[in-house]
């Protein structure tokens, strides 16, 4: 019964949560907030002098989201270069225009909730990263997917958005798509 | 030839151009190397430094990423560009990874740059680029190569230019050549061009020169004969005239002098002179005198056309001369003589209105050694004589006077130069104060031996060579300078030439004035004088007065002179003359004339003054005259010095 219990809780966790590649989670972990810093304009996006790091997961996605700001917390250990950073894990069902963010990383999550994200960040001018680049023809800006290197995508859209403006150096390495190629 | 090589116009052209270029292009060849080699090198430096640049963002992300890998690619896509040797990115200084090229030149140069995280300053990194300078090293070298031909070139171009100008240049050389045989009487054969050029213009030139040239030398031959024939003649006029009077046609002096020397034998020679022929000149004309002169020559010349001996000269201006080639007898020379004398006394000289007639002096001579002197000086003789002839004769002893003047005359300027005239001072005493009052300045001539000269030797001559003028002149300025600080006066002779000379008049005043002498100096001017030239003596003492001079009437009694005129002159003192006042111990007429003048000139307040006083009779009888003053060997004889 109590295996019966626990692999339906592993089912249900299979059936309900999203199976994140643990390689790429690192990989964004790891990268995210490096691109976040190649934004020339970062320092419109302090809050209390900190870079608030958001997460966006569903319910079901919590410890998924633990595991990203572990990753972020051993690599980075407080500090986003010179910025101190707050990591802000907040539910989609709560997430919001006032929820506070200098960036926004979204987990796996339904279309409407992605767009929902997308327009958050949109609104508030900040990055949004997707953990599934399939995302980003919903209106997200960056992702990355690990092949046989790892590969930066970037939502052309966001190309010339007002409150981000990249580093030149940083479009050499991404691949543009646009929701047509995707 | 080499030289002439050196200097020609080829040459210097082509050597001009050449320095020109040389020095152009060495000075491009060396900036363009030195600019173009650093602008090569700086290209290929900016290259890899592109190079770097651009990498750098690219390996800077994948770096900050921790993309690793991703570089290696980069790397590698890089080195294709074969000038990249070999790339290595450090991190953290250390390695990362390094990438070689397949070249491997030697020459190269590398270039660091530090990469930094995106978006920040801090280093995470160094890329260090090894660059090749093979392009540099190739450029310099295609262009060092590309100079030198064009310097080869640049040789070659000049070689051929040369060439060509010397051929251009070659037809000058020709003309040159062909000129240098030039000569006006040979004519060159200059060859025209078929050219519109400058050499073909100088050429055509040339041409016209030579036949201009040709032209004005055979005129100057036709010029040069004209003037040679000419000269020719002139050259016998002049010739002729050389011996021949141009007045009168007669053989002149220099033929006398020609015949002379050429007769050997005895002869005489007769020179006639026409007396006073200024005063025809200077009444009826300079023409009037010159037709005389010609009419008397023809009329002496028709006088003597039957006389075979007698061979008539013209001497000079108013001197003729008439050579008796055989001497003849002293009869008929005088014969002669006395004819002429008679046929010149007939002529008439008619001028315009005028009848002239002449009178000739005559001077001669049989002696044939030196015959023109002698007769010369019978000439003069005979003038001073007043007589129509006078034949030379040793008894006249005329040459040993002449001689003996013409001695002084020299003795005379020599004391004038070296100021051996000089003024002895002989003392004129006052009989009442018993002292001297005045000194009278005599003139005296120091001879060479120190020997002193008194002037009756030397003053006739000193008056006849036109000395005299000098001497007074000595005279007043010596006298005034001696007497300028001395508290007496002093009395200076003057002669009426003196007086009548205006310059002469001038040094005198001048003197005065120069010394302050005015109320000192005495002028003594002759007695005789003074009546002869009433007016000019007059005028003189009138002048001189008024400088506050005095005047003294030198010698008076000794000629015939009338008081009146004595009167009329404004005179100071009266020295009676010497030869009176000797004769007054012995000669009783003496002492009353003596008697006489003392009393005139006393009426007239003159001071009386007595010369010649030689002894003490004479000084006594003087003393009982009531003579003021006496001068005299006996009161003291003229010396060089006085003792104030």
């Amino acid at each position: 019964m109590l295996r019966v219990f626990l692999f339906s809780i592993l089912f249900i966790q299979l059936l309900f949560g999203y199976n994140y590649d643990n390689l790429v989670l690192k990989a964004q972990s790891s990268i995210f907030p490096k691109i976040m810093l190649l934004d020339k304009k970062v320092q419109n996006k302090l809050i209390d002098n900190k870079i608030i790091y958001t997460i966006a997961y569903d319910t079901s996605d919590y410890q998924t989201a633990l595991h990203v700001e572990e990753y972020i917390n051993s690599i980075f250990k407080g500090h986003f270069d010179r910025y101190p950073y707050k990591i802000n894990l907040v539910d989609f069902s709560h997430l919001s225009p006032n929820t506070e963010a200098s960036a926004l990383y979204v987990l796996q999550s339904s279309t409407d909730n992605i767009k929902k994200a997308a327009d958050i960040a949109f609104q508030k001018g900040i990055v949004s990263f997707s953990y599934d680049v399939n995302n980003l023809k919903d209106g997200l800006v960056l992702s990355l997917i690990i092949e046989k290197s790892t590969i930066l995508y970037f939502n052309i859209k966001y190309l010339h958005v007002k409150n981000i403006d990249f580093i030149d150096s940083l479009f050499p390495m991404v691949k543009f798509i646009d929701k047509n190629s995707l | 030839m080499k030289l002439t090589n050196f200097g020609s116009l080829s040459f210097r052209i082509m050597s001009s151009i050449f320095i020109v270029s040389i020095i152009i292009i060495m000075g491009v060849f060396f900036a363009f190397e030195k600019i173009n080699k650093e602008a090569f090198y700086n290209v290929e430096l900016q290259k890899a430094n592109l190079i770097v640049k651009t990498i750098e963002p690219l390996i800077a992300i994948d770096i900050y990423f921790g993309m690793e890998n991703k570089i290696q690619n980069i790397l590698e896509q890089l080195m294709k560009n074969e000038d990249i040797l070999s790339i290595k990115i450090l991190k953290e200084q250390k390695e990362v990874i390094e990438v070689h090229g397949k070249n491997n030149y030697e020459t190269l140069f590398t270039i660091k740059k530090d990469i930094f995280r995106p978006n920040s300053k801090k280093k995470i990194g160094t890329i260090v680029l090894n660059y090749s300078n093979h392009n540099y090293e190739q450029l310099t070298h295609k262009y060092t190569n590309l100079l030198v031909l064009m310097l080869v070139i640049l040789l070659i171009i000049f070689v051929l230019l040369s060439v060509y100008i010397k051929d251009l240049l070659k037809p000058l050389r020709r003309v040159a050549r062909l000129l240098r045989g030039f000569s006006p009487e040979k004519r060159l054969t200059i060859e025209p061009m078929n050219q519109n050029n400058e050499i073909a213009l100088i050429l055509s030139a040339l041409y016209e020169m030579q036949e201009k040239v040709f032209d004005y030398a055979r005129k100057q031959k036709d010029i040069n004969s004209y003037l040679e024939a000419e000269v020719s003649k002139k050259t016998k006029e002049l010739r002729e005239q050389l011996f021949v009077d141009v007045l009168t046609g007669l053989p002149n002096r220099r033929k006398l002098f020609k015949k002379i020397k050429e007769i050997k034998n005895d002869s005489a020679l007769l020179i006639l002179n026409i007396d006073d022929f200024k005063e025809i000149n200077d009444f009826y004309g300079q023409n009037a005198g010159d037709y005389v002169l010609k009419e008397f020559a023809k009329k002496l010349q028709n006088f003597l056309r039957d006389e075979k001996n007698i061979y008539l000269y013209r001497l000079s201006g108013d001197e003729f001369a008439l050579f008796f080639q055989q001497k003849p007898s002293f009869r008929t020379f005088m014969r002669n003589v006395n004819s002429l004398v008679k046929e010149i006394e007939k002529m008439v000289f008619e001028y315009e209105e005028s009848e002239i007639y002449i009178r000739v002096t005559f001077g001669g001579t049989m002696e044939r050694d030196g015959m023109l002197e002698k007769a010369d000086i019978a000439l003069k003789l005979a003038k001073e004589q007043k007589k129509y002839f006078l034949l030379y004769n040793e008894k006249l002893n005329i040459q040993k006077q002449y001689k003996e003047n013409m001695e002084w005359v020299q003795k005379i300027k020599n004391a004038i130069k070296e100021e051996r005239i000089v003024p002895f001072f002989q003392p004129i005493f006052d009989v009442q104060a018993q002292k001297v009052v005045s000194y009278e300045c005599l003139i005296r001539l120091i001879d060479t031996d120190g020997s002193v000269i008194s002037p009756y030797k030397f003053l006739t001559i000193a008056q006849k060579s036109k000395l005299y003028p000098q001497l007074t002149k000595i005279m007043i300025e010596k006298s005034c300078q001696y007497f300028q600080h001395k508290e007496t006066t002093f009395s200076v002779n003057l002669s009426i030439n003196d007086m009548l000379d205006a310059d002469m008049v001038a040094y005198i005043q001048k003197s005065i004035k120069k010394y302050n002498v005015n109320n000192k100096i005495v002028f003594e001017i002759l007695e005789t004088e003074g009546v002869e030239n009433y007016e000019e003596v007059s005028l003189f003492i009138l002048n001189i007065k008024r400088l506050g001079c005095k005047i003294s009437i030198d010698d008076f009694g000794s000629g015939y002179s009338s008081f009146e005129h004595i009167l009329k002159l404004d005179i100071d003192y009266l020295k009676i003359d010497g030869s009176l006042i000797k004769n007054l111990e012995t000669d009783k007429n003496s002492l009353i004339v003596v008697e006489t003048i003392v009393d005139f000139a006393k009426k007239l307040n003159l001071v009386v003054v007595a010369e010649y006083v030689h002894n003490q009779v004479v000084f006594e009888i003087v003393k009982s005259l009531d003579i003021e003053r006496v001068q005299g060997f006996y009161l003291g004889e003229p010396s060089e010095n006085i003792d104030l």
